[in-house]
């Protein structure tokens, strides 16, 4: 099994390499100059040019992008800031518990209305319940996240007044954001355990089960649930995976300092190091969960775990 | 086991619409929470509290809490002393600045001459690109500290701007040489002044937390702790107003105004700052180095009705490039004419009677994507064709940089009182590509912006100005659309805020009403 954890983690190192070139790429073509940026439009030419140099713009692409992967590598140096001139891990590293806590609520919240209500809508499938929960989830995919939040907002912030309508400091004020994020992800679990659920109760050894005369609840929470949770486990991983990276809407709404706003502020500044790093950690979460991911995959299905060990 | 399912979940759905439907305003007479502190809602997070190294409001505003300069702007606009005891003009070059006594920065040090060279000479050096245009004019050679509390600074050349200046929030500050040797690339997150608040905590993006700092020299604020909290979504900014967790928001949008002039714990404070947004042409460019197609575009445009629609009753429409706030801004000047006619005439005179093809930039700011689509509009009366074009913020500066662009709408703040700065650099052919994005070149202009740097203050100075206004209206470099304006909203408890012309605020001065 440890063998198995460390091979993923030496594939991590050609993803990042990938994704680093990708960035440090995307990022040199794009126009708009860092220097020009940071010291404002009103800044007299002969400083910004002075700054390029500094900061060691000039230099051609490669020889910038080989003394990044150098410093990373061998450096444990992802760069500076270009604005605040902190280290960069610092600055992401105090965004991120922020973003780790809103993507982790906004899971929990999609986890336990997600799979119940796709598990009940599974075993009485056409009822009205599952129609309901079938609309809802529609709405739930299809709700952009900015007006979904305005509306909740606009609803218990401003009409009812039970919740601050921004800020991240206290339980009262995670609440709106994380259902907020949570939204697509209640819809898709639902879905998601809907249909693996109808599948697996499908299946022969659910009818055997069944004619063996098993109470139902047993038949379902036993013996169906364990199979049909697997594809769950996955959906439920990516989603996580997308939340990590992808809360910008939700935290600009609600004025949350996680790592999605500081890209964005970082990106709209020219800010590179601190957008490259940023890609980065987001790259190395993602990888991360998908590796949990596989870890419970074989928990959960001793088939899995058997080829993991072979 | 299904329809009691479905009951529980039909009862709080009723129930949860009744309640917003019969939630009343949640406005209502309400006290300050924690009289020991303000909350304010700004739009944006500082970027540095390095005063050299940026020079943004939102620095700017936080900045101005911690740091003092050595001479700052009395409620007349006029310059009187702030670190500085006394200051006068030695000759034509030479300034001396003789400190107060007993001043101390936050880590306990007190001023000395020392550091006010060694701020200056920081603010000169090369590393300091932000506030070069701000400082440019002093000679580096020349700092020197006479005595313990007497500096002296020469400027490179007669310069009479030079005081207001120094009044700038950012090349003004004056910073503790240790503090700064100290925290080397740090400073920018450890800042060390002389002002009325020290920094506690900053998280990045979310607040920057000050507490009064009880060895400050002059009027101690009369709260405790003050807290800027960075809120980009202008109605969450209103919301957090109207539900009374801050105490006062910066740039209540357009569609807010009425809500909060509505609410009666609100009050609404509204004053037209130092900027100035404008279409500019490319003047080194056909068809717009040709005056009358500038003078016929202009002509074309009603900018006080576009303003009207776009902006529906905040700001004021600009009519010259000297903001009203400004010192020798021409009060007397009236919006430009509006005539079809006469530009189609201009047009056809300057070989173009059938109009012709171009483009308006601008960035993703709504407000200039609607300007830019009413003047597409009108301009289709005259046969110009216009395509807009709308560019992220830094690919529209480098864009502009390089020359490659026809129209574009863009702003210019004054961010000291006096014109030169309001003038000086979009205008004079020095400055081209530099900020004078309109690659306007003009020999009697040029001649008159250098005279307006020399002469001091005075009737002589006003003409140079004025002549200066009149000659751009009509050389028509801009069309003037409008003078931006600051829309703050505060609690009803809040006493004597005074809205900036400069786009960032001073709070120090704010009381509570203990009603």
């Amino acid at each position: 099994m440890f063998k198995y954890i460390f091979k993923r983690a030496l594939m991590l190192v050609p993803v990042l390499i990938g994704v680093t070139f990708i960035v440090f790429t995307m990022l040199y073509i794009t126009p708009g100059d860092p220097a020009r940026m940071v010291l404002g439009e009103q800044a007299p030419q002969e400083s910004v040019d002075q700054l390029r140099q500094d900061m060691g713009l000039n230099d051609p692409f490669l020889v910038q992008f080989g003394r990044y992967v150098y410093k990373a590598v061998f450096h444990g140096d992802i760069g500076r800031s270009y604005i605040t001139k902190r280290p960069v891990v610092q600055e992401i590293l105090a965004a991120f518990p922020v973003t780790l806590k809103l993507s982790a609520m906004a899971m929990i919240i999609a986890m336990v209305i997600g799979i119940p209500c796709g598990i009940v809508s599974a075993i009485k499938q056409y009822s009205l319940f599952d129609n309901l929960v079938t609309i809802f989830a529609m709405i739930g995919i299809s709700m952009p996240v900015f007006w979904l939040g305005i509306l909740l907002i606009l609803l218990f912030s401003v009409r009812l007044g039970w919740v601050p309508p921004s800020g991240f400091d206290s339980f009262s004020t995670m609440i709106l954001p994380a259902v907020t994020l949570g939204a697509q992800s209640i819809a898709i679990i639902t879905r998601m355990t809907r249909s693996s659920m109808l599948e697996v109760v499908r299946q022969d050894y659910i009818r055997t089960v069944r004619a063996k005369g098993q109470k139902e609840r047993i038949v379902i929470w036993k013996h169906a649930l364990g199979n049909a949770l697997i594809p769950v486990v996955t959906i439920s991983g990516i989603q996580f995976g997308i939340l990590l990276g992808g809360a910008v809407l939700t935290e600009l709404i609600f004025s949350i300092p996680g790592v999605g706003r500081l890209m964005v502020e970082s990106i709209k500044m020219r800010d590179f190091p601190v957008v490259q790093g940023g890609v980065l950690f987001i790259a190395v979460a993602f990888c991360v969960v998908n590796l949990l991911v596989d870890l419970i995959y074989a928990w959960l299905d001793p088939r899995i775990k058997a080829q993991y060990v072979s | 086991m299904k329809s009691k399912c479905f009951k529980v979940f039909a009862a709080m759905c009723v129930a949860a619409l009744a309640a917003g439907m019969m939630a009343g305003d949640p406005a209502s007479a309400r006290e300050k929470k924690d009289p020991d502190t303000l909350v304010v809602a700004n739009v944006y997070d500082a970027k540095t509290l390095d005063p050299y190294a940026t020079n943004d409001v939102a620095s700017s505003g936080a900045m101005l809490h911690i740091y003092n300069r050595l001479v700052t702007l009395n409620d007349k606009n006029e310059v009187v002393g702030d670190l500085a005891e006394s200051f006068e003009q030695l000759d034509d070059l030479t300034y001396r600045f003789v400190l107060k006594k007993g001043v101390k920065f936050h880590n306990g040090e007190e001023l000395k001459a020392s550091d006010v060279v060694f701020s200056l000479k920081r603010a000169l050096a090369p590393t300091s690109g932000a506030v070069k245009h701000i400082v440019g004019a002093i000679d580096l050679e020349s700092i020197v500290a006479v005595d313990d509390y007497t500096v002296e600074v020469k400027t490179l050349f007669p310069f009479s701007a030079f005081l207001p200046s120094m009044t700038h929030m950012g090349g003004g500050a004056i910073l503790n040489e240790k503090a700064v040797t100290e925290a080397g690339d740090n400073y920018g997150m450890n800042p060390v002044g002389t002002g009325p608040f020290k920094l506690v905590e900053w998280k990045r993006g979310d607040k920057i937390v000050m507490e009064r700092f009880d060895g400050y020299f002059g009027d101690k604020p009369a709260f405790k702790n003050l807290i800027i909290r960075a809120i980009p979504e202008g109605t969450n900014r209103t919301i957090e107003l109207e539900s009374g967790n801050v105490d006062i928001a910066y740039q209540i949008t357009t569609n807010d105004v009425a809500r909060v002039e509505a609410n009666k714990n609100l009050k609404l404070l509204r004053l037209i700052d130092n900027s100035t947004a404008y279409l500019g042409f490319n003047c080194e460019k056909a068809p717009f180095d040709d005056v009358r197609v500038r003078q016929a575009i202009t002509m074309a445009l009603p900018v006080p009705a576009i303003m009207k629609a776009v902006l529906r009753g905040v700001g004021a429409p600009a009519v010259g490039p000297i903001a009203p706030n400004v010192k020798y801004s021409n009060k007397g000047l009236e919006a430009m004419p509006y005539d079809v006619e006469k530009a189609k005439a201009l047009l056809a005179e300057a070989g173009y009677p059938n109009g012709f093809k171009t483009a308006i930039w601008t960035n993703d700011r709504k407000v200039r994507i609607d300007i830019a689509t009413v003047a597409q509009n009108q301009l289709k009366k005259i046969g110009v064709d216009v395509e807009i074009q709308v560019l992220e913020w830094g690919a529209f500066l480098e864009g502009l940089t390089q020359k490659k662009h026809d129209m574009f709408i863009v702003g210019w703040t004054c961010q000291t009182p006096d014109p030169d700065m309001a003038v000086y650099a979009p205008f004079h052919s020095s400055m081209k590509g530099n900020n004078n994005f309109t690659f306007f070149g003009d020999d009697e202009i040029d001649q008159l912006l250098e005279k307006g740097r020399l002469i001091a203050d005075g009737p002589e100075r006003q003409d140079v100005y004025y002549r200066i206004q009149d000659i751009l209206r009509e050389r028509g470099p801009w069309v003037f659309l409008y003078n931006d304006e600051q829309v703050v909203g505060t609690q009803d408890y809040v006493k004597g805020f005074v809205p900036s012309p400069f786009g960032f605020h001073a709070l120090y001065n704010v009381t509570f009403d203990a009603n």
